[in-house]
């Protein structure tokens, strides 16, 4: 029993990030429709603006950690406007390309910025742990569940109760009624990508705590893919359920699959998101929590 | 138009095409084909080199020869260690042509065909297509599988070339000149280290799968089987891009219990290995081999159970090591971060300089003169970096393959992070292993 407590632990505090990274993800895909290959390259920014504020001008973690949020959202702000914007009504397969390319862009500048060494951040949870009964859990994982329920708790009064909100919202279901309503749908695209990148920064600052960052942290964000699909590639709830479930069920892969499985080898747990992810789209192909497309031919 | 006319002109387009070819086959610096030479009127050549001098040639009255370079130098997994490999062997080069080049006679540009691999196969066999037909030799070729991809071209081309891994099967293939010991080797030195200064009964492997950390596995296992040591298995683990975290690794590390865990992952993913033990309470050593390491990790939250747990195995000893090599290395190189991507790439240069001396001495600088020169090849002059015998590529491989290996200590204090503890030493398994193919598969 403690074994599987301990697993769930760290099944859950690793499927925090990957929420919040398919948080990332879904918000611009509700907006623009564009699934937005970009977050990568801004985790991985926001994680060494993190390092950069903290450790090389010396700044309060906390304070890094808030300037480095707003360096994320500026440069997703800047994306949506110099590359994404002159892109609209092209076919979003186009505009998904872009952001593939901007993710090499962004990625190959971060790297050179980490530059050779591994980049800590000096977080205030490090690696120390607290025991909860027989189970050991560390600090950080319990930090990345707070940050991830404050945020889905933040995103759902400010989608269900603020004017932008709302104007989102009529956006994402519906563009042209929108348009037609007098909501700036301009607006709501440059928001998608300014909360999209503040989460990938918040996201970026918990890939790094424990180890720190080098020039391959980025890639762990392609873990939230499977997650994005899994909960449905539209829906906000969807997103943190499949990242959950990414989590936990990788968490239970890494502790019993070489155990009781062993037959399937070493690293299996690599491949788990991906075999929930067919199982569950061979019942439900628009993930679980996705919506039905209905093409009338 | 009559028939006439019409013959006349094919006629005239066979001539120009003919003086096209007869022109083309002039430039040496393309195919050769012919023996050029020197001046001397006693070197022959062929594929990348030329009697004109190189671009920004430091002797304007060499001829040149092109080296090229595959490296990891921007998305892939060890760019932050294939940039400064790639910087110290163009330093490295440029002291080879300021101190009058090969035999007097060739600089050697080992800048102009710098190709990024990305370490990947099928990339790299791509670009060393792209540069194949204007370079003489690979001053380096990143990764044990983009090299294995593209290991049959370099044996048909006649290309030999200085690889950037250490992977056991080097040893057995004549065109690639290594250097240092293998991770095979390397892990069987750490483990006979680890008996005389810990006193172990139980070993762990924890790392990678294939030509790194299985290959270190590998030595690991007939490290233990030879020692009497209980052998608590090779778990493997991946980078935190594609695992996510080590959590697996943790765990299977806190079941065994070992007291010796030979691990061979990248720093980020030792940090938290052993970090995330020694948390929870493990108390047993580990030895990681040399790309384990980095200094960060002194930074990490992790400090502190790598001071008290963890030891550094290495092919050769680090950055501020003082050798006449590490010294020339460092004054090459200039004012940079110390990283042992330099020493490395400094250190993997030697066999290449001794190879074309050696084949320019024959007077045979063709692929095929190098490729022989390399074969013949018994000692290079590391300039302390290695011993001599290091260098030692003509004969069996179990009579040649070098076993000495070095093991260091994390501190702080030190440029690259680690203090050698034991210098080169080939402990009792290491010395008596009967190499005769690799200890692992890469893959």
């Amino acid at each position: 029993m403690t074994r599987l407590l301990q697993s769930l632990a760290a099944g859950v505090g690793q499927g925090s990030i990957y929420a919040l990274l398919a948080l990332a993800f879904v918000i611009i895909y509700k907006s623009m429709r564009v699934v937005n290959f970009a977050v990568p390259g801004m985790m991985i920014l926001g994680a060494y603006m993190v390092v950069y504020f903290g450790n090389v001008l010396g700044i309060n973690f906390w304070i890094a950690l808030l300037l480095a949020i707003l360096v994320g959202a500026v440069v997703a702000f800047l994306i949506e406007r110099l590359a994404i914007r002159p892109m609209i009504g092209k076919p979003v397969f186009a505009i998904a390309i872009i952001t593939l390319g901007i993710d090499v862009l962004l990625r190959v500048v971060t790297s050179d910025l980490i530059g050779t060494n591994i980049r800590n951040i000096r977080d205030p949870w490090g690696l120390k742990t607290f025991n909860l009964g027989d189970v050991v859990i560390q600090h950080r994982r319990v930090a990345m569940v707070v940050a991830a329920a404050l945020v889905c708790g933040l995103l759902f009064l400010f989608f269900r109760y603020s004017r932008i909100g709302l104007a989102m919202r009529a956006t994402a279901f519906d563009q042209e009624a929108a348009l037609t309503l007098g909501i700036s749908v301009g607006t709501v695209f440059a928001l998608s990508w300014v909360i999209a990148g503040g989460l990938s920064a918040l996201a970026g600052m918990f890939v790094a705590t424990g180890s720190g960052i080098d020039q391959q942290s980025a890639f762990v964000a392609l873990k939230a893919l499977p997650a994005v699909i899994l909960g449905g590639i539209d829906s906000i709830p969807g997103a943190v359920v499949g990242a959950l479930t990414v989590g936990i069920f990788e968490g239970l892969s890494n502790t019993y699959q070489i155990q009781y499985l062993p037959f399937l080898g070493q690293n299996f747990a690599q491949v788990v998101p991906y075999v929930i992810l067919f199982i569950v789209l061979l019942v439900r192909p628009y993930g679980l929590f996705g919506t039905p497309e209905i093409e009338r031919v | 138009m009559n028939q006439r006319d019409n013959s006349a002109r094919w006629l005239l387009v066979a001539l120009v095409c003919v003086l096209a070819l007869v022109a083309a086959s002039c430039d040496g610096r393309d195919d050769g084909g012919d023996n050029g030479d020197d001046g001397d009127g006693e070197i022959a050549t062929d594929v990348g080199v030329t009697e004109e001098p190189c671009a920004d040639a430091v002797n304007e009255d060499n001829g040149c020869i092109y080296l090229g370079t595959l490296s990891d130098l921007t998305i892939g997994p060890f760019a932050a260690l294939a940039v400064p490999i790639t910087d110290a062997q163009a330093a490295f080069w440029n002291k080879v042509n300021e101190e009058g080049g090969i035999g007097g006679a060739y600089d050697v540009d080992a800048t102009t065909f710098v190709e990024d691999n990305e370490y990947n196969p099928e990339v790299h066999v791509q670009k060393y297509q792209e540069i194949e037909p204007e370079i003489l030799a690979l001053a380096q070729t990143l990764g044990t599988p983009p090299t294995l991809a593209a290991l049959d071209f370099y044996i048909d081309d006649e290309i030999v070339g200085a690889p950037a891994s250490w992977w056991s099967g080097w040893e057995l293939e004549d065109n690639i000149l290594e250097s240092g010991t293998n991770y095979c080797l390397e892990s069987m030195n750490a483990i006979d280290y680890a008996i005389g200064e810990f006193g172990v009964e139980t070993v762990q492997a924890v790392g990678y799968p294939g030509d790194y950390g299985g290959d270190a596995a590998a030595g690991a296992e007939i490290a233990a089987e030879v020692n009497d040591l209980e052998f608590l298995g090779a778990v493997e683990t991946a980078p935190n891009a594609v695992a996510g975290s080590q959590e697996a690794a943790i765990g299977a590390v806190l079941r065994a219990e070992p007291d010796l865990v030979i691990i061979t992952t990248g720093p980020a993913e030792m940090a938290e290995i052993v970090g995330g033990t020694a948390a929870q309470g493990f108390e047993g050593r580990y030895i990681g081999t040399s790309p384990t390491w980095n200094k960060g990790v002194l930074e990490s939250p992790a400090a502190p159970a790598i001071e008290a747990l963890y030891l550094q195995s290495g092919p050769w000893a680090p950055f501020d090591t003082d050798t006449p090599g590490h010294e020339a290395m460092r004054a090459a190189v200039g004012d940079v971060d110390p990283n042992d991507g330099y020493t490395s790439g400094w250190a993997w240069s030697y066999p290449l300089k001794a190879v074309l001396e050696a084949a320019y001495e024959n007077g045979d600088l063709t692929r095929a003169g190098v490729v022989q020169a390399a074969g013949e090849l018994e000692s290079v002059d590391y300039e302390g970096m290695l011993p001599e015998e290091a260098g030692h590529f003509a004969g069996e491989p179990n009579d040649t393959v070098f076993r000495g290996a070095v093991i260091s200590r994390p501190d702080a204090a030190a440029p690259s992070g680690v203090t050698v503890v034991e210098d080169f030493f080939t402990g009792p398994t290491a010395e008596g292993y009967e190499f005769t193919e690799p200890c692992a598969a890469a893959g």
